[in-house]
């Protein structure tokens, strides 16, 4: 409850944010906003807080008790803060006959880290996630919210390295058969655009500025 | 079964036939089909003006006549769903494209959505049409971000350019889609937890009936397909039902995309004729297995697995022929496991899928799915187990097969009760000796 | 329409369930997560029955015939089926004995105890268990799950009055339902999902009137209440089934007893009244009845002291003491929760001391009995259209509730031999609720008004002139008229909101005013209000400040004249004063007048500041410790029945006159609850002794309802201070120490605003005077406080309404800082 108090309210001067995710509901869908808003909070302070639940139960009617029924139900918001690159290994059937297992065992020596933990710098989280629909690409990585496929060993020690340098790689184009006319030469090494630009930006941002956990709190 | 190419040599069952074109997939992985200029450079939307200019039952009728089946993986045939809706009586009424690609060994939509959004806009748009519906919803699932960014983007420029809002196109129909973004849940591919989710509810199930036709999204008229359902209908009013239903069988028709991961030369998605039979997608298409295999998921893990022989791989890729050697087409991801793979790690690791993504809802898939059978596993591949939990596996499972309130339980239950059925030597090898038949190795391409 | 349960042939109405036909036939399936009046969801999959109905051809409209038998053949549903959530069909066969089902059954047996600790032995639910009837009945016996169970918190604590064993849940998702179908208060949800799924809330406890219900319907022993835990096993329990005293709703009630000490309150069902819920405050406030400073035997006063004696002798004492009295100068009076053969017998005592002088209190200035029939719960839950002036949450929390049902508006299910509906499909979870036929008026925000269509809060001093405007708008259009003369929207509503509730109420066949105290305390307001509704054509429901106040009424246990009502008692008029359960002392100008008084009889259950000035002092029971009769809102007459609680020589009113007959040398009418109801069989013509535990509605009483007017108006037109209804009453609220952990002290509250004006902070405790009686609170800040008013809950002594609060004679006794430090 202290926490209420002392901490500004995250859309208090996102009054544009905020209407712009209202208003893509109508107006008898308002609880709709639920999951854009955790989305929205979690993007900028890398998990949502108790008070930003109740913040987000006032904004659409809800108590604070059914914002988290809805939060917890989901694998990708966090109640507690990530590092900042979030590194997430599908592990699911296709993926492990990739050698996803590997990849992770590879991931945790190379961190010091075992899946489910953040390290002390708050820079690198590591977790196994379950399918991430990259299935005929596997093995993936997903940094944040951007997909590393058909990730080789060498590939993955030069994206850790970016990562420790504070670079976000643009990830290979690595999409064999997709279009490919029968007996056509596969699409590979093509040129992809930059993973996401937000989270390009992001990044940008967070190299600049101390780490501040609490968000909002400054 | 119906061998397609012998009864009806107008058919095309094959991707050697010259006939057949790439279409859904034909902009995928094209450098910058992603914009609107570009999908409009090749006739992008001309379906729509074109649907537009009938009456919606006829767009209706049409589906109908093209044989198009849901490709989320029921096939449940798309036109008649459309049938389904109520009278036009003043109530908003939605057409939900569910883009929630979480069924293991699935990513069709994922590269149609980021490559060519456009398309499946423009078949929401001409499904809006048929049924009445002026809002679109598309629900994505959260970790497809890049597709989420282009669909995001796709949705703003088309707005800006009348291609989607009020009077769609000089057309006085007005269109628009809300685009929503999962969080990490497979029950929200289930349609009735996808609403539940985009409402902003716990994503359970809901009990049906109501139907999503009667009480969907928001307690309104609904009607809900998987992507490349609705991109389908874009080529089909193009292109004419007749030009669909001439690929296929009798049962099933026109295109689908099959995914291939797991221990095959060439993973990829190949888009192609329905009635493929299984040995053509995986030797001709995916360059062969990659050493010897053992079995393969015809549809996504959610289906019973099949033996990597030749009575399975001679099946032709149709929903009737697959149903009756006991599996299911599902969304067509199509896992081949090698023989090396001990299976029972295997199914470990479909059924801790099973266990995380369980809502917890009813008490079968709860506590059996997502708490003792993946112990049951933990305990056998730990060495611990005995025969007696070979047979107490076997009968868990047979329980959980269709007492749960959703298919989920059925999806963990079928592929390892079929595992039980023919790898159950591996099962016992496991509980006798402690070690399983075939020890991991490091399958990490370097 | 015709199916067939197993080898029983029955019909059914089409919709009800295939669980409900199930039991009809007489067959049982197990069930967890169906729970009655409220929806079915599947969720459990206990009920799975093999389920086959017949088909017609589509081409013909005949039906499909078995080819062999040449009946209609029966397709089988190719699953097993939850029966909770399929409807019947014609021709519908089902199964729930065979192999198969067997099999399906144990199996969800088996895999419901997965996580479900065996802690049987030590669980209060042990022996009352439905997962414990159900895996004896339907499980194997044995467990085939050898590892560790899911390790979760064992004594997590809701809220003060509620403890949760996370790990005994087996997710039925009753009380999570329960909390948004019945009350509407969201405060409980699951967390997380899959195997990781529990129960748990974010609200700092559970802000709720009703959370007390989840107990009674979780299936284990999850949800236990606070009050009652490890107090006794299940089995050792003596059950009395009863009808609240609480509050006029009459809601049914089940005490459980052991070893003449009451252990908790579950609620009774009543179909017709309180369905099977009860509010928290009638489920939780009864530990006061075993608090140790019951008065158990009889004392009177010998020099200046109170000292213990008998009956008899001090039954002597006081028809010594009165010999020779005039009559008319001993007043008698009891308290509105006193049964209606204490009334009689009340009324036999007045009868032969010559005595006009009783009263009940408190007693509103108006009549609490409608003109004509009033609407009963059933009324208000199928109303169309409902006009509330003030707090029926606090006042009557069933009414609450059966408001909430109307804004559902599905028409109650009739009952089956078994019971009500296990699975009523016509219930959904989070259903659209018309709040649109909803309007309340109240001088503060309450409760409900989140529930309302329409909400208005006009100043309390206007609450009366705007019921007036009202009633002459309604009135001059009854026949299409216009209405005539200015509105002035200072009162509280616009006139346009004013025309939008007459057209409302009007247009609808099924409308229903409810009032309260906040009006018939005011004999202008109560007429105003009379008015509205005839004119718009709504029945009425009056809720009245105690639990019989309209039954007391009824049978005029009243002042034979207007100037021998209560407040006249304390007059120097009077000499001599019998009070029954009332603490007038407590305002230190009626307790100097006490001290004058030749003869002071009180009868109380605990010592009071009127008992400690009394000369005898005569051990009373509490209400759940009667036997009797009560008549409730609607004009249901309700059985009282007496729990077996150990509280030495005390009886109820009915066992003073019998004592004092028997002094006095006479036998009066009324000496013991039998003799009491000879006269009520001739006053009301009904046999109390028979009534069935869901009560008989009493026929009203032809013309318009008439009592005794009080002299003293205790709504007046001006005062700061807004004495208000609390289910949780004040007075006993020191004695129920879970009950006031949870709902706190009782709250002076304000206006954040009005307290900052006075310096004060949310958890100060004052004393302030309020009309005259200081009144000892604990300031709580609201923001549904209209600015400059103070609110206070009601004593007995303090009946609802507005009042003079001395603020400048108001004492912080402690600040809410200090206390931190």
């Amino acid at each position: 409850m202290i926490e209420l108090n002392t901490i500004r309210p995250y859309f208090e001067d996102k009054p544009d944010v905020l209407d712009e995710i209202l208003g893509r509901y109508p107006e008898y869908g308002r609880r709709s906003a639920v999951m854009p808003l955790l989305w929205e909070v979690q993007r900028h302070e890398r998990y949502v807080s108790e008070a930003r639940i109740v913040e987000i139960a006032e904004i659409v009617g809800l108590t604070a008790t059914e914002v988290r029924g809805v939060m917890s139900f989901y694998s990708t918001y966090h109640g507690e803060p990530v590092g900042k690159y979030h590194l997430q290994v599908c592990s699911t059937l296709s993926c492990k006959l990739a050698g996803s297992d590997e990849m992770c065992d590879h991931l945790e020596d190379s961190l010091g880290l075992v899946p489910g933990e953040t390290d002390t710098e708050g820079l690198f989280s590591l977790q196994k996630v379950e399918c991430l629909g990259s299935c005929t690409t596997a093995p993936v990585l997903q940094v944040n919210d951007t997909y590393y496929e058909r990730v080789t060993r060498d590939e993955l020690d030069a994206l850790l390295d970016a990562l420790r340098r504070g670079e976000m790689p643009t990830p290979k184009r690595a999409r064999e058969g997709d279009n490919a006319q029968l007996g056509a030469a596969p699409l590979a090494g093509e040129a992809f655009e930059a993973g996401t630009a937000a989270d390009a930006a992001l990044a940008d941002a967070e190299a600049a500025e101390p780490e501040n956990p609490e968000g909002g709190a400054a | 079964m119906s061998g397609a190419v012998a009864d009806k040599p107008d058919t095309i069952t094959s991707r050697h036939d010259p006939r057949f074109e790439v279409t859904l997939y034909k902009y995928v992985g094209v450098e910058g089909a992603h914009t609107l200029d570009a999908y409009l450079a090749h006739g992008g939307y001309g379906a729509a003006k074109k649907a537009f200019g009938m009456e919606p039952s006829e767009v209706v009728d049409l589906v109908k006549a093209s044989g198009l089946r849901g490709r989320g993986g029921a096939g449940f045939p798309a036109g008649v769903k459309w049938s389904f809706m109520p009278p036009v009586d003043g109530r908003q009424r939605f057409v939900v494209c569910n883009a929630d690609e979480s069924e293991p060994g699935s990513c069709k939509d994922r590269y149609l959505m980021e490559d060519d959004p456009h398309q499946l806009l423009e078949g929401m748009m001409i499904a809006g049409y048929a049924i009445g519906a002026t809002k679109g919803v598309l629900y994505i699932r959260g970790e497809y971000y890049h597709a989420y960014e282009r669909l995001r983007d796709a949705i703003e420029e088309a707005r800006q350019r009348g291609y989607l809002g009020e009077n769609v196109m000089d057309s006085g129909f007005d269109f628009d889609v809300i685009l929503h973004r999962g969080a990490g849940a497979y029950i929200c591919g289930e349609e009735t937890a996808l609403m539940n989710s985009f409402e902003g509810l716990r994503a359970n199930p809901r009990l049906k009936p109501p139907f999503p036709a009667q009480a969907g999204v928001y307690g309104l008229p609904t009607t809900i397909n998987n992507v490349t359902t609705l991109a389908s209908a874009v080529h089909i009013i193009e292109k004419g039902a007749d030009w669909y239903a001439a690929m296929g069988t009798d049962d099933s028709k026109g295109i689908h995309h099959v995914q291939i991961s797991g221990a095959v030369n060439r993973p990829g998605v190949f888009e192609v004729p329905m009635g493929i039979t299984y040995r053509e997608i995986i030797f001709d298409l995916a360059g062969g297995p990659k050493g010897p295999a053992k079995a393969f998921i015809p549809g996504g893990t959610s289906c019973p697995l099949f033996p990597f022989d030749d009575e399975h791989l001679d099946l032709p890729m149709e929903y009737a022929a697959v149903a009756k050697a006991g599996s299911m087409m599902g969304t067509g991801g199509l896992i081949v496991i090698p023989e090396d793979q001990c299976i029972v790690d295997a199914m470990y690791n479909v059924t801790r899928f099973y266990a995380h993504e369980s809502c917890g809802k009813c008490t079968p898939c709860r506590e059996g799915v997502s708490t003792w059978l993946p112990k049951m596993f933990q305990k056998l591949l730990a060495g611990l187990g005995t025969p007696e939990d070979v047979d107490l596996m076997e009968d868990m499972v047979s329980n959980l097969r269709g007492t749960a309130f959703c298919p989920l339980a059925d999806a963990c239950a079928w592929p390892v009760q079929t595992s039980l059925k023919y790898f159950r030597n591996e099962y016992e090898h496991l509980a006798q000796h402690g070690t399983p038949l075939h020890p991991r190795k490091d399958r990490w391409q370097s | 329409m015709k199916i067939k349960v197993n080898e029983v042939e029955l019909d059914v109405t089409p919709g009800t369930s295939v669980i409900d036909a199930v039991f009809a036939a007489g067959h049982d399936v197990p069930y967890f997560c169906s729970q009655e009046y409220m929806s079915p969801i599947g969720a459990c999959r206990m009920c799975l029955a093999k389920i086959g109905a017949p088909r017609k051809d589509r081409a013909t409209n005949d039906w499909i015939l078995d080819e062999e038998t040449g009946e209609p053949k029966i397709f089988w549903f190719p699953n097993p089926m939850a029966t909770c959530t399929t409807q019947v069909m014609e021709g519908m066969v089902v199964d729930t004995i065979s192999k198969d089902v067997k099999k399906a059954q144990n199996a969800m047996v088996e895999f419901t105890l997965v996580n479900h600790p065996l802690d049987c032995p030590t669980c209060d639910k042990g022996g009352a268990c439905e997962l414990q009837d159900r895996a004896y009945e339907y499980g194997s016996g044995e467990s085939r799950f050898v590892f560790d169970k899911r390790h979760q918190e064992k004594h997590h604590a809701l809220s003060e009055l509620i403890t949760l064993d996370r790990e005994r849940c087996i997710h039925c998702k009753r009380c999570v339902r329960y909390f948004e179908e019945v009350p509407g208060d969201e405060v409980l949800d699951f967390i997380e999902r899959g195997g990781h799924t529990y129960i748990g809330t974010l609200e700092d406890g559970l802000p709720s009137p009703f959370t007390g219900n989840i107990t009674d319907i979780c299936p284990v022993g999850a949800l236990l209440d606070t009050t009652s835990r490890f107090r006794g096993r299940n089995w050792e329990y003596h059950h009395t089934d009863t009808t609240s005293l609480d509050d006029p709703s009459g809601a049914a009630l089940r005490i459980d007893t052991r070893t003449g000490r009451i252990e908790r309150i579950k609620a009774g069902l009543n179909d017709d009244v309180n369905k099977t819920w009860i509010d928290d405050g009638t489920r939780f406030g009864h530990e006061y009845a075993d608090a140790e400073d019951r008065i158990t035997r009889p004392m009177v006063r010998r020099d200046g002291t109170l000292v213990e004696t008998t009956w008899a002798d001090a039954a002597r004492e006081i028809a010594e003491r009165i010999a020779g009295m005039d009559g008319t100068r001993i007043g008698i009076a009891l308290r509105g929760d006193a049964t209606l053969e204490e009334g009689v017998a009340a009324k036999a005592l007045a009868d032969h001391l010559g005595s006009g002088r009783l009263d009940t209190a408190p007693r509103p200035a108006a009549s609490v009995l409608p003109d004509g029939a009033a609407a009963t719960l059933r009324d208000v839950a199928t109303s169309d259209a409902l006009f509330v002036v003030g707090d029926p949450t606090e006042e009557a929390g069933i009414v609450d509730l059966r408001i909430k049902d109307a804004l559902k508006g599905v028409e109650p299910a009739p009952l089956f031999p078994h019971g009500p509906a296990i699975a009523d499909l016509r219930l959904k979870e989070r259903m659209p609720r018309k709040r649109e036929i909803l309007t309340i008026c109240a001088p503060y925000r309450t409760d409900l008004m989140k529930h309302a269509g329409q909400a208005h809060v006009p100043p309390a001093t206007s609450m009366v002139d705007l019921l007036h405007a009202l009633a002459e708008r309604a009135s001059a259009t009854v026949d299409g008229g216009t209405p005539s003369g200015a509105w002035d929207d200072a009162l509280g509503m616009t006139a346009a909101e004013a025309d939008a509730l007459i057209t409302r109420m009007r247009s609808s066949t099924r409308g229903v005013m409810i009032w309260s105290a906040f009006v018939s305390n005011d004999p202008r307001a109560d007429e105003a209000a009379r008015t509205f509704a005839k004119s718009v054509g709504a029945k009425t429901l009056i809720l009245g400040p105690m639990a019989n106040t309209a039954g007391l009424e009824r049978i005029s246990v009243l002042p034979s004249h207007d100037r021998y009502d209560y407040a006249s008692m304390f007059t120097p008029e009077t000499k001599a004063l019998f009070l029954a359960s009332l603490d007038p002392a407590v305002d230190p100008k009626v307790a100097d007048r006490l001290r004058e008084l030749d003869l002071l009889v009180v009868h109380a259950a605990f010592p009071t500041a009127t008992s400690a000035l009394a000369d005898v002092v005569l051990p009373a029971v509490t209400g759940y410790e009667k036997d009797g009769t009560t008549l409730n809102v609607e004009g249901r007459l309700l059985p009282v029945r007496a729990a077996p609680v150990e509280a030495g020589t005390a009886t109820d009113f009915t066992g003073v006159v019998k004592q004092l007959g028997e002094a006095f040398g006479t036998r009066l009418e009324g000496r013991s609850v039998k003799s009491a109801r000879r006269v009520l069989r001739k006053l009301l013509d009904v046999d109390a002794a028979e009534l069935p535990t869901t009560g008989q509605p009493l026929p009203p009483v032809r013309g318009k309802a008439s009592g005794a007017r009080a002299v003293r108006e205790y709504a007046r037109a001006t005062g700061d201070a807004l004495i208000v209804p609390s289910m949780v009453r004040v007075e006993h609220l020191d004695r129920n120490p879970h009950l006031r952990a949870e709902r706190g002290d009782a709250a002076l509250r304000a206006h954040p605003a009005t307290l900052h004006a006075h310096g004060l902070t949310s958890g100060d405790v004052v004393t302030l005077p309020i009309g005259g009686i200081p009144r000892q609170l604990r300031v709580t800040a609201s923001e549904g406080v209209p600015e400059g008013l103070w609110l206070a809950p009601t004593l007995p002594e303090q009946p609802v309404g507005l009042y003079d609060a001395n603020l400048a004679a108001m004492v912080r006794e402690r600040s809410a800082t200090a206390e931190v430090a």
